[in-house]
């Protein structure tokens, strides 16, 4: 039986070895590119950047149409409705933005590792979105269809239907807030909560996912 | 000025290149993918050469961007060649008689021993690397960022495997 202590004095053997014979090409050294950057990195920050520009853009057009439409009150809530997830979806993509600044490779494994899956897995934040917005869909439409074909659904609508309408709507938010709860890495042992983010996020992001559970498993 | 930054650069990494090359070899079995980790850890060091914190050793720096780097690296989808601008050249490290080498000093313990840290995960690999570099464990707890205790932990964890992989010879 081998005990570790062996094992380091054959690994000294070999850092000893490597002593004698590993050289520095200094030629090939030379003839990097040491001036290039990280393309990568700065192509998703280029990404998020238009992200926050797109949707500051929606925000202030929300906060217009609000202030236009003040006097109704159904124009009113539909488009706070739409611009708390135009913000939610603004500041998911500022935090990037700052995620991207802080990634200093000189900096601890943990941290910079933690950093880097993070930004990864952007995409379950719209995912998330887009499901949290499953029971006010019909703001979009009436926000939509008032805005470019100068339609209000809302007055075309029963009031018995709306009524019933927010109220099984209502009723889902619940459920759904536990549904989404749900969907992070930390549960990723749950067979249902791995199928359904592999089903809605792709590989990049369940390999992201995947690897902060590695991480939090490996601090504690 | 850039011609002396270069020069101490290129010092820095004739001083430490056994922990580049120890970590290359360690996450990048693939042979032809070794001259494309070489080069991005060497670009990444030069652009945070001049941040180099001087409270830490060289080698916890260079040990932290080399891991990430390498971390990252492993960690691609389709680790397919990236276009090096020295392809046709040779790799920057370089073992005098190759043929030698592989002969003696990659031995039947040794080669169990690459296999053992070769099947660990990203994390538990650094770990290995920079316990089996007799590293401290103040030093490792800085270069992961992670506390001693775990360290110590971790470290007396691997031991057991590493004894159950050896118990048989």
């Amino acid at each position: 039986m081998m005990e570790a202590s062996e094992l380091k004095k054959i690994l000294a053997a070999y850092d000893t070895k490597l002593d004698k014979k590993l050289t520095l090409n200094v030629a090939s050294l030379k003839n990097i590119n040491l001036d290039k950057s990280n393309k990568n990195t700065k192509t998703i920050l280029i990404y998020r950047i238009i992200e926050i520009v797109v949707f500051s853009l929606l925000a202030l057009f929300m906060g217009n149409y609000i202030a236009i439409n003040w006097s109704q009150t159904h124009l009113v809530i539909s488009g706070i409705i739409v611009g708390v997830f135009t913000l939610i979806a603004l500041a998911g993509s500022i935090g990037q933005v700052v995620l991207l600044q802080q990634i200093d490779f000189a900096k601890p494994i943990i941290d910079i590792r933690k950093k880097i899956e993070l930004v990864n897995t952007h995409g379950l934040l719209f995912v998330k979105l887009m499901f949290l917005s499953a029971p006010i869909w019909w703001s979009y439409i009436v926000v939509g269809s008032d805005y470019l074909f100068n339609i209000d659904l809302y007055t075309h609508m029963d009031v018995d239907f709306v009524l019933k309408y927010l109220m099984v709507n209502s009723l889902l938010i619940i459920p759904l807030v536990w549904f989404l709860n749900k969907l992070t890495y930390k549960n990723l042992h749950i067979k249902w909560v791995r199928k359904t983010i592999g089903l809605l996020t792709g590989t990049k992001t369940m390999k992201a996912l995947e690897f902060l559970n590695d991480i939090e498993k490996f601090k504690s | 000025m850039k011609a002396n930054k270069k020069e101490r650069f290129i010092k820095t990494i004739d001083d430490h290149k056994k922990i580049i090359y120890k970590i290359v070899n360690s996450y990048c079995p693939n042979r032809e993918h070794r001259k494309d980790l070489e080069q991005e850890i060497i670009i990444q060091l030069w652009n945070s050469f001049d941040n180099y914190n001087e409270k830490y050793k060289y080698s916890t720096w260079m040990y932290r961007i080399a891991l990430n780097v390498a971390i990252s690296f492993y960690r691609k989808e389709k680790k397919q060649p990236i276009k090096n601008d020295f392809y046709d050249e040779e790799s920057i490290f370089s073992i005098v008689d190759e043929n030698e080498e592989n002969e003696t000093s990659l031995d039947f313990h040794l080669k169990l021993l690459q296999k053992f840290i070769n099947n660990l995960n990203e994390l538990n690999k650094a770990l290995m690397l920079l316990y089996l570099d007799e590293k401290s464990y103040e030093e490792i707890a800085d270069i992961l960022g992670i506390t001693k205790t775990n360290v110590a932990t971790k470290i007396s964890r691997i031991k057991l495997k590493l004894k159950k992989e050896f118990q048989n010879i």
